[in-house]
């Protein structure tokens, strides 16, 4: 039984995709709570890509409903819900500031100007980059850049952040300070986080649940509530044995004969 | 001696000096080399083709003469200004045309087979078509160098919509960026770097066809003056007045476009 009281922020209910006659996504139904860290765990090629394009806004499903908070994301009259989203690259313009480039997405939200210096401040603080913002996103590091993305993402206070293995392209030390900081971040900030991952661990260390999908065309296969309390060690021996048990449960619905260490990790 | 960046705030060390003399006595010599093969090459020349090709003695003191002369300055100021007409005028028409091909697969269906036929049009065609649709007014020159410079503008600018960041585009629609802003902040400055070079290749080619324009059809200008003197074979106030004009021509793309480039792509040092 469902016993989190929290509102829903998203519901996706019967969502397929289909380029052609080919199907990337089967179907599709999961809710996400205010406040929630879910993270998104499938295989590659599953249909990953096309979830985060229609949560996004950016494709309309072939399929279903997406809505946020309340309202119906691809119907012509609604109203424009406003998004977060972290890519795997920054995506930030190179040709502005890292205040300027926080500044035009504040621009298209209805956050009060008058109110943008104090909210810049206050948000670059919380991600240790106060310091850099002046700077041009070029002069920073891949870490300091992806934590202007996050910056941006929970700036224009977002019905909810899409997060696309944002840690992925860092070196593993930059990653790891991220991650460990990445809850703490959530949860001063009070963000709703749909975090797509490859990686088990990463995906336990993180989420209060995880959806597991099928191999592609996706399915949801399990909604998996981590048995972890906060705060959460990376290295704990409780994390791996969390891991386990999903790499032991996603075996047969992604295919898999033996999963090695490596692709766990 | 360790290698300096040449961002290091230690001006006078010496490591710095000397790399900084090895680049500019590097430049500096292929420069001089370069001009004095040239200088070289016409001093030869005016010796086996004379009297057709002046010596360079001779070309130098028409140039003294016609930098004293009002009659070159009045005639230099009117072709500076249609060259400045057309150039501002085909590279805004330009580039519009080069953004709406790139980012419209309707237009760019439209207007390609177009833009693919006016590249291939000789310049001359346009200027001989102008003036017989025109006249020799100011009218004929202006819409032919237009037309015949604008392709070259929007083909550069199309390449480089078409190439554009589309991670980009995504970010703006995913954060609901008007299109207003879409278009200043994230697709102009993409665009920046060929807009410079259609920009120089459009000054250089406008200069030249002005000149054309102005030796075929026009009473006045620098074209009409060089075109005047071939007729009366003073060759070297032919390559006088072409000199003077190359040299201006050439200062005002280097200095004025150089820095408009180094203004806009500040964010990249």
């Amino acid at each position: 039984m469902n016993t989190d009281t929290r509102e829903t922020v998203l519901k996706v209910v019967d969502l397929g995709v289909s380029y052609g006659e080919t199907p990337a996504i089967a179907q599709l139904d999961f809710e996400v709570k205010r406040g929630e860290f879910v993270a998104i765990l499938g295989p590659s090629g599953c249909g990953k890509s096309s979830m985060l394009n229609v949560l996004s806004g950016l494709m309309a499903p072939t399929r279903g409903r997406v809505v946020v908070d309340g309202d119906e994301l691809y119907l012509p009259r609604s109203k424009d819900p406003r998004l977060g989203y972290v890519f795997q690259a920054h995506r930030l313009l190179p040709w502005r500031t890292v205040r300027q480039n926080l500044e035009i997405v504040l621009g298209a939200s209805d956050v009060p100007r008058d109110t943008w210096h104090a909210r810049i401040d206050e948000i670059l603080e919380i991600l240790h980059i106060a310091e850099f913002k002046d700077a041009w996103p070029m002069r920073l590091s891949g870490g300091q850049r992806q934590r202007v993305s996050i910056a941006r993402a929970i700036l224009v206070d977002p019905s909810y952040i899409l997060m696309d293995e944002p840690l992925s392209t860092l070196d593993e030390v930059t990653a790891r300070s991220l991650r460990q900081e990445l809850t703490g971040i959530c949860q001063r900030t009070g963000a709703t986080i749909v975090f797509v991952t490859h990686s088990i661990r990463e995906a336990v260390y993180l989420a209060d649940r995880i959806i597991i999908l099928t191999r592609g065309p996706a399915q949801v296969f399990e909604n998996y509530i981590v048995p972890l309390e906060r705060p959460r060690d990376y290295d704990d021996a409780r994390i791996a044995e969390v891991e386990a048990d999903i790499v032991a449960r996603v075996q047969a619905p992604w295919g898999l004969e033996t999963v090695k260490e490596r692709d766990v990790a | 001696m360790p290698d300096l960046p040449l961002s290091n705030p230690i001006m006078f060390h010496p490591a710095r000096w000397k790399n900084w003399n090895a680049v500019v006595s590097g430049k500096l010599l292929g420069g001089v080399i370069a001009i004095s093969s040239i200088l070289l090459l016409w001093y030869v020349l005016s010796i086996a083709v004379k009297p057709w090709v002046p010596t360079p003695e001779d070309t130098v003191v028409a140039i003294w003469k016609n930098l004293l002369s009002t009659s070159f300055w009045g005639d230099f100021w009117l072709t500076l200004g249609r060259v400045m007409a057309s150039f501002v005028t085909a590279s805004i028409v330009g580039a519009a045309i080069g953004i709406l091909i790139g980012m419209n697969e309707k237009a760019e269906a439209f207007l390609q087979p177009l833009l693919a036929l006016a590249l291939a049009v000789p310049d001359p065609v346009y200027i001989i078509f102008a003036i017989l649709t025109f006249g020799t007014g100011e009218t004929a020159g202006f819409v032919a160098l237009t037309i015949a410079v604008s392709p070259f503008v929007s083909n550069i600018v199309r390449s480089s919509v078409q190439a554009r960041d589309i991670g980009l585009d995504e970010m703006a629609k995913i954060y609901r960026l008007p299109k207003r802003v879409f278009f200043r902040q994230s697709l102009v400055p993409q665009l920046v770097p060929a807009l410079l070079t259609a920009g120089r290749f459009a000054f250089a080619l406008s200069w030249k066809l002005v000149v054309v324009v102005e030796s075929i059809g026009q009473p006045d200008g620098i074209g009409a003056s060089i075109f005047h003197s071939f007729r009366l074979l003073r060759m070297r106030e032919v390559a006088a007045t072409a000199i003077i004009f190359i040299v201006v021509m050439q200062l005002l793309e280097r200095g004025v476009l150089g820095r408009i480039e180094k203004k806009l792509l500040k964010w990249r040092d």
